[in-house]
């Protein structure tokens, strides 16, 4: 016998690249995230070869999932070509043989940047949130050591005051996307910047949602069928964005969130955010349904309500 | 294996073809001119990729043509890979060769000032003959001494413990396998010694001269007198698995700063330390970074009085990832935001005219 033939093959990465004791970290994390929900779980974060700020926190989480049978959809404000998408797509693979996909029902795990799919994901499947700043106090306090305080005492008096001051000022929430939500009654969190459009799709999702910041170093869950509300205050509901009148100029389709597209006469045109099912309906493939019909109305009836102007 | 959405993929492989042609040939010889030629370089690098690595170093330099924060990425993704295989045995001040040990509270010191090599005293003139080709580069090598200098010099703050003007310390039982370490562990706060001093060693020199020089300059409440400063170079000691005989790895280049200002801890009389220590020899960043270690505990009066503020924005790779992430398209938030802003408008203004206060209705209801 010799030395060689009791050492393993030269292998120059793990399997998924990151080593074994920082997946186990990191699934561990994920389960307390899991248990509490929307509590933002720190972890040690590892270095990626991808720049930090460019998706490595939903990239650990995805690379401490993914599995020579998964299916993974990559996508970068709602488009799979976006070229950080298919920067991350590239490396998953590459690292881990998974397959991948633009279909968001064929996914088993789902990251993104930005959005969350028009199609309503089901049970089994895992959505990672790519995380700039997880903190929802972060706009009243800067210090993480103080939000962390807060947190725990489910102080959120300075977020409400936030929020008041913006109706006082503007007669209407002017938070544009990242809108604070409230987590299974307890803890607010930010649910990373995705459009307010998005957020009422975490309430009582099939899917679990994992949100993860790599540079910051915190990871936070939606388990499945857990209640998210955005913050509002009981007289002035919480307003998605208002597209309506907007039509896909490739689909034809409404009430589906688009990309405003400035023309050079000074008008815009309109196009689906959603890339993947943008790709389904112009190939006429099966689409499934979705958040919001086709005239917009949310699939959760009610969870959403008219706009009221507050007299001040 | 299927692979989805090609069109964003051949854009970045061009865009790294594009980048690299601007780039020499990448060579083993390209690299070890860059390991000879720019040891300070290398030293930033790894000190700041908390890798200590030569070769690496350099070959990373030459894979991003210079981009140091790109070279630091690379050795950081690297390290992040490898195991840690066994903990080398504690460093002391006095057991390293020592090449360079300056003090500047003491006119002499025991075991004297050793200047070693610096360009502090130099002349700052671009040496445009060389360019010339007139002159070969015949600075001469410096006159051997007579006598061969000590190696290894007594830490000046142990002259100030015998005197009762710092507070003795005793030597922590710590096993290695227990230090906190930055690297692997989730960060709070208040965070540990260990982190504080890690995180100190890995930072952007850049990053922590500017906390720190903020500081000196009268947004901190201390004068940092430089007790001392150190280059040098340690034995990794390592014990042997099986005989548990000690013995030497290899040599790295290391260097420390300690300063020191009066006002001992806890209003006590006396003096304390601020401590900095990198792998390679990065004299600015540790003169700053000892500082920042006296300042970072105080909360007031200045941002980088709190060891969060300097620990969190002085993290190279971090920093420099995330500022350039605004690169990334953004055209999903900015829509959401600008119909905020559509909204508030409609509000207020008919036109570019503020509208009555009193409004009527408002245009948008449920989609």
């Amino acid at each position: 016998m010799i030395l060689q033939d009791l050492a393993q093959p030269r292998q120059d990465y793990s399997y998924a690249f990151m080593d074994a004791y920082a997946k186990r970290e990191l699934r561990r994390r994920i389960l307390k995230a899991i248990a509490i929900p929307g509590y933002q779980v720190p972890y040690a974060s590892r270095e990626l070869p991808i720049a930090r700020g460019w998706g490595t926190g939903g990239l650990q989480v995805t690379l401490s999932l993914v599995g020579p049978e998964s299916v993974v959809k990559v996508i970068d404000q709602g488009a799979d070509d976006s070229v950080n998408a298919a920067n991350l797509r590239r490396f998953i693979t590459r690292m881990s043989g998974a397959e991948t996909t633009t279909d968001t029902l064929k996914a088993t795990i789902l990251q993104s940047r930005h959005r969350i799919p028009e199609e309503i994901m089901t049970e089994g499947q895992a959505l990672v949130l790519q995380v700039p700043d997880p903190e929802p106090l972060r706009g009243v306090t800067a210090d993480m050591s103080k939000a962390s305080q807060l947190h725990a005492d489910a102080d959120y008096g300075q977020i409400w005051l936030l929020l008041y001051e913006q109706l006082v000022r503007y007669r209407q929430y002017i938070q544009g996307a990242s809108y604070p939500s409230l987590v299974n009654g307890r803890y607010i969190i930010s649910p990373s910047p995705i459009p307010r459009w998005d957020t009422p799709k975490l309430h009582q999702s099939a899917h679990l949602t994992l949100l993860s910041a790599g540079r910051e170093k915190r990871l936070y869950a939606v388990p499945p069928y857990t209640a998210v509300y955005p913050l509002e205050f009981s007289d002035v509901p919480f307003q998605v964005e208002d597209q309506r009148g907007w039509v896909c100029k490739t689909t034809g389709i409404q009430n589906k969130f688009m990309n405003e597209l400035p023309q050079e006469d000074g008008t815009a045109q309109y196009e689906l955010s959603d890339s993947g099912y943008a790709e389904k309906l112009m190939n006429r493939g099966k689409t499934a349904p979705t958040y919001y019909d086709d005239e917009g109305n949310f699939y959760h009836a009610g969870y959403l309500r008219p706009p009221v102007l507050p007299t001040l | 294996m299927y692979v989805a959405a090609r069109g964003g993929e051949e854009a970045i492989q061009h865009a790294e073809l594009f980048y690299q042609a601007l780039l020499g040939k990448l060579t083993p010889e390209a690299v070890q001119l860059v390991q000879r030629q720019l040891p300070f370089l290398l030293d930033k690098v790894m000190g700041e990729g908390s890798l200590y690595a030569p070769e690496l170093a350099a070959l990373a330099l030459a894979q991003t043509g210079g981009d140091v924060y790109e070279a630091v990425l690379l050795l950081r993704a690297y390290r992040s890979t490898q195991p840690r295989i066994a903990y080398a045995e504690p460093v002391a001040a006095d057991n390293v060769l020592t090449v360079r040990r300056i003090s500047a509270a003491f006119k002499d010191i025991p075991g004297g000032q050793v200047l070693g090599p610096t360009l502090d005293y130099s002349h700052r003139l671009l040496r445009l003959d060389i360019l010339d080709g007139v002159a070969e580069d015949d600075s001469p090598a410096a006159p051997a001494a007579e006598t061969a200098a000590a190696s290894t010099y007594p830490a000046v703050a142990d002259w100030q413990r015998s005197q009762g003007l710092l507070p003795s310390i005793e030597s922590d039982q710590m096993q290695a396998v227990d230090i906190p370490d930055v690297t692997t562990d989730a960060i709070l706060f208040p965070a540990p010694r260990a982190h504080r001093l890690q995180a100190l060693a890995r930072a952007d020199t850049g990053g922590v001269l500017a906390l720190g020089y903020a500081s000196m300059r009268g947004y901190g409440l201390i004068h940092p007198t430089v007790n001392e400063l150190r280059l040098g170079y340690a034995e990794v000691e390592m014990k042997h698995p099986l005989s548990g005989e000690s013995f030497s790895a290899g040599r790295v280049r290391v260097s420390q700063a300690e300063v020191i200002t009066s006002g001992g801890q806890s209003g006590k009389a006396g003096y304390q330390l601020g401590f900095a220590a990198t792998l390679g020899w990065n004299e600015v960043k540790l003169i700053a970074a000892s500082t920042l270690d006296l300042e970072m505990n105080h909360h007031e009066p200045h941002p980088a009085h709190t060891e969060e503020f300097v620990m969190y924005h002085t993290e190279a790779v971090e920093a420099s990832g995330f500022c350039i992430h605004f690169k990334l398209p953004h055209y999903v938030t900015f829509a959401s935001s600008m119909d905020s802003v559509r909204k508030v408008i409609d509000t207020f203004y008919t036109g570019d005219k503020p509208a009555s206060q009193e409004l009527e209705t408002m245009k948008q209801v449920q989609p």
